[in-house]
């Protein structure tokens, strides 16, 4: 047996070494391990919640709600958690809406009951006391002014809070917030519990946009396409409405029968382009004026009203027909009043293909408007190398080139606006969640058009439209002045016109002296009166009736008032007489922006556009007023001025591509 | 003996506050739902008003039972008010 004092030592030592293994595996525990353990622990203790910001609204320009997100909740119900069954299930169906018996028999039925919704916060609110209903809360989009402007608000995802369409899709990143982050404290039990400490971060909700459209014209349009679709049993419809002193879109309205349903959510005012017929007659007017190709006295002979044109050196021959017939020689301005085809033919001969084109596109035809929505299309206008012999002559018509109803506004607005054409535009405000203005929009001159002169010249052919022997003579208002043309085009399916169909339209200027609206509207395939001056025009009529009636709506109409001074008794924009006709004048350049509202920028900053297309270039330039020449094809590689350089407003930047 | 006393005195303090933030947390719970529901009466009845006061439900009702006509531009006047404070 060994000695005590080597007992001890040997009690010692083991107990040195237990020591030192708790030690060690102390420190295993909480120095290596500890990161692992401490995080099992907050877990057992904590959750991390995903907090959803709320989606910014969508509202008019006058701040009435179109689209909000509101906070809906879906249903989940334990029977075995409730404390009295009958009376739980009562408050449960009052409080849904739903028969007492259904209920009744999932509770008694069931382990667990789930109510889809989703209902709102109003609807639940009385169940949320309950032991044994589980809410759970999600948020929705909820559309306050019912189905008013849907296809432009347009729509979200439906597994997800992204938008899809319109400008839910196109301002998406604007209206989507940044979601926050809490943790919720566990007890033993599972139970959760809030605690304001917890919360890491705090949900932003997304900004608001604040639209251009004015709900009251909104509604005047709706209620008015509506009423057209029944009285000419039409296949569809557009109408837009704008401001042509700001490019602000105040109305869109489309109706459209998609499989033998009418629809009302599709944006065909900026997807579906159409031949506008005798609406377009106007532009290729002011490519005669803009380069002085007529003369006030100038007229052409329509015998009959007919015209049979030789179209290539082979002899063949189209026949061009007026629908308003008269004889004689007429003059351009006429021709615009009564609509004559032949008398468009004969007057487009004047200018080659490319001066024609180049007219048209100056107002923006064939491009998109560059408008804030994802699917607009650009229409078609083909390069005049692809034009045929009657191509002239068809186009001078509103034939051969297809253009949505707000290209066709827009191309008026600059007509109202004295040449200075505008991109149109959706978004008047963006404000963030605390009410701050962060973007307003200020008028975008993409290029003048034509110079004043021409544009008050148009103005006056417009307003001779509505006066008597016009084609748009019915439509004529009272008291105020109004300026439009008709169109009435054959439609065109599949590769043939078809006889019988056609697409009536009209565009209007009001008032034609000091414009405040642009009206375009167009009926598809309309039953009985088909011209555009027997359904179109007296539709604008009747809105614009409504809207100077209407207790509130985008008609300044202190500036319809006379004007002191004024003769007694006549409105300022009340029609006047065409006296004369205003002698062409030479196209010039003018430094952009012209408005009162904005002082002109005499030098700013060339754009960087190398690397990009020659169309998207010029696009850029345009939209900071400068000429754009052209060199070369494919990709842009360099600018003359260079990127970043500053050079006049007005001034010509040569592009060149490879 | 001292060392116990501080940490009683520092775990009441601790489970006082904890208490406090979960009341806290309650009541802040409990206005947030006051605000949802409130906040879906105002919507439900703002789609009401307008649903009520569209033209499409008010005007047609006006044209029908009060034999309202849309005036022509021709039977109204505007009138320009003074700007001036009366």
């Amino acid at each position: 047996m060994a000695r005590p004092t080597a007992r001890i030592t040997l009690i010692e030592v083991v107990l040195g070494l237990g020591m030192l293994a708790v030690l060690v595996r102390a420190a295993e525990l909480q120095l290596v391990e500890g990161g692992k353990w401490r995080a099992e622990a907050e877990q057992a203790r904590q959750e991390r919640r995903v907090l959803e910001a709320r989606r910014g609204g969508i509202y008019d320009r006058n701040g009435v709600p179109l689209a909000v997100t509101q906070e809906y909740f879906h249903v989940g119900i334990a029977p075995n958690e409730l404390r009295d069954l009958p009376g739980d299930g009562k408050v449960v169906a009052r409080a849904l809406g739903m028969p007492l018996p259904s209920v009744m028999r999932d509770l008694r039925t069931k382990k667990w009951v789930a109510y889809r919704g989703p209902f709102s916060g109003l609807q639940i609110q009385p169940l949320r006391e309950i032991r044994g209903v589980h809410l759970d809360g999600e948020f929705a989009r909820h559309a306050p002014s019912g189905s008013l402007a849907s296809a432009v608000i347009g729509a979200l995802k439906p597994d997800s809070a992204k938008g899809a369409s319109g400008i839910e899709l196109a301002l998406n990143d604007v209206l989507t917030g940044t979601p926050g982050l809490a943790v919720l404290l566990k007890d033993r039990a599972g139970r959760r519990y809030d605690s304001p400490s917890r919360l890491q971060r705090e949900p932003v909700p997304g900004k608001d946009v604040y639209l251009t459209i004015d709900a009251e014209l909104q509604e005047i349009a709706e209620r008015a396409l509506d009423e057209a679709m029944t009285r000419y049993e039409a296949s569809g419809g557009d109408i837009v409405i704008l401001d042509p002193h700001t490019g602000e879109l105040l109305a869109l309205a489309s109706r459209k029968t998609v499989d033998g349903r009418l629809v009302a959510n599709r944006a065909t005012f900026f997807t579906d382009p159409f031949e506008p017929g005798s609406t377009a007659k106007l532009f290729t007017a002011a490519g005669l004026l803009a380069r002085q190709r007529v003369k006030p006295g100038d007229a052409v002979p329509v015998t009959d009203g007919q015209l049979v044109m030789q179209v290539n050196s082979r002899g063949a021959t189209r026949t061009i027909t007026d629908a308003h017939k008269t004889n004689g020689n007429i003059t351009l301005a006429e021709a615009i009043k009564i609509s004559s085809n032949v008398a468009m033919a004969l007057f487009s001969s004047r200018l080659t293909a490319v001066e024609q084109f180049e007219s048209l596109r100056d107002f923006g035809f064939g491009s998109p408007t560059g408008v804030e929505f994802p699917s607009e299309t650009r229409g078609v206008l083909r390069m005049p190398d692809k034009w045929d012999g009657y191509s002239k002559a068809s186009i001078a018509m509103g034939y051969e080139i297809q253009v949505t109803p707000v290209q066709l506004a827009t191309a008026y607005a600059s007509i109202a606006n004295d040449g200075i054409l505008l991109t149109p535009t959706l978004v008047k405000e963006i404000r963030s969640p605390g009410g701050r203005v962060e973007y307003a929009h200020q008028p975008e001159p993409v290029r003048r058009a034509v110079s004043p002169a021409v544009a008050h010249t148009l103005r006056d052919y417009l307003r001779s439209v509505l006066e008597e022997g016009g084609t748009a003579e019915g439509a004529r208002l009272s008291n105020y002045s109004l300026a439009g043309k008709t169109g009435t085009a054959v439609k065109a399916v599949g590769k043939g016109y078809v006889q019988g169909r056609y697409t009536a339209s009209f565009a209007a200027i009001f008032p034609a002296d000091d414009p405040q609206l642009v009206v375009v509207v167009k009926i598809d395939d309309p039953r009985g009166a088909h011209y555009g001056g027997e359904t179109a025009a007296p539709l604008t009529r009747s809105m614009l009736e409504e809207a100077l009636a209407a207790r509130q709506s985008a008609i300044d109409r202190l500036r319809l008032v006379e004007p002191a001074g004024a003769e007694p008794g006549v409105a300022a924009g009340a029609p006047r007489p065409v006296e004369r006709e205003e002698p062409p004048e030479q196209r010039t350049v003018v430094v952009l922006p012209v408005s009162s509202a904005q002082p002109a920028r005499t030098r700013t900053l060339v754009p960087g556009v190398a690397g990009g297309s020659i169309r998207r270039a010029a696009n850029a330039l345009h939209r900071r007023g400068f000429r754009v020449a052209v060199y070369g094809h494919g990709k842009v590689t360099r600018t003359t001025p260079a990127a970043g350089d500053s050079a006049s407003v007005g001034s010509l930047v040569s592009v060149w591509a490879e | 003996m001292l060392w116990l006393v501080v940490f009683l005195v520092v775990a009441v303090v601790v489970q006082a506050r904890q208490t406090s933030a979960i009341a806290t947390a309650g009541r802040y719970r409990k206005l947030r739902e006051e605000r949802t529901a409130l906040e879906a009466e105002r919507a439900a009845l703002e789609r009401q008003i307008h649903i009520a006061t569209s033209r499409r439900v008010l005007g047609e009702r006006a044209e029908k039972e009060l034999g309202l006509i849309q005036p022509a531009d021709s039977q109204f006047t505007v009138f320009p008010l003074d700007p001036a404070p009366r």
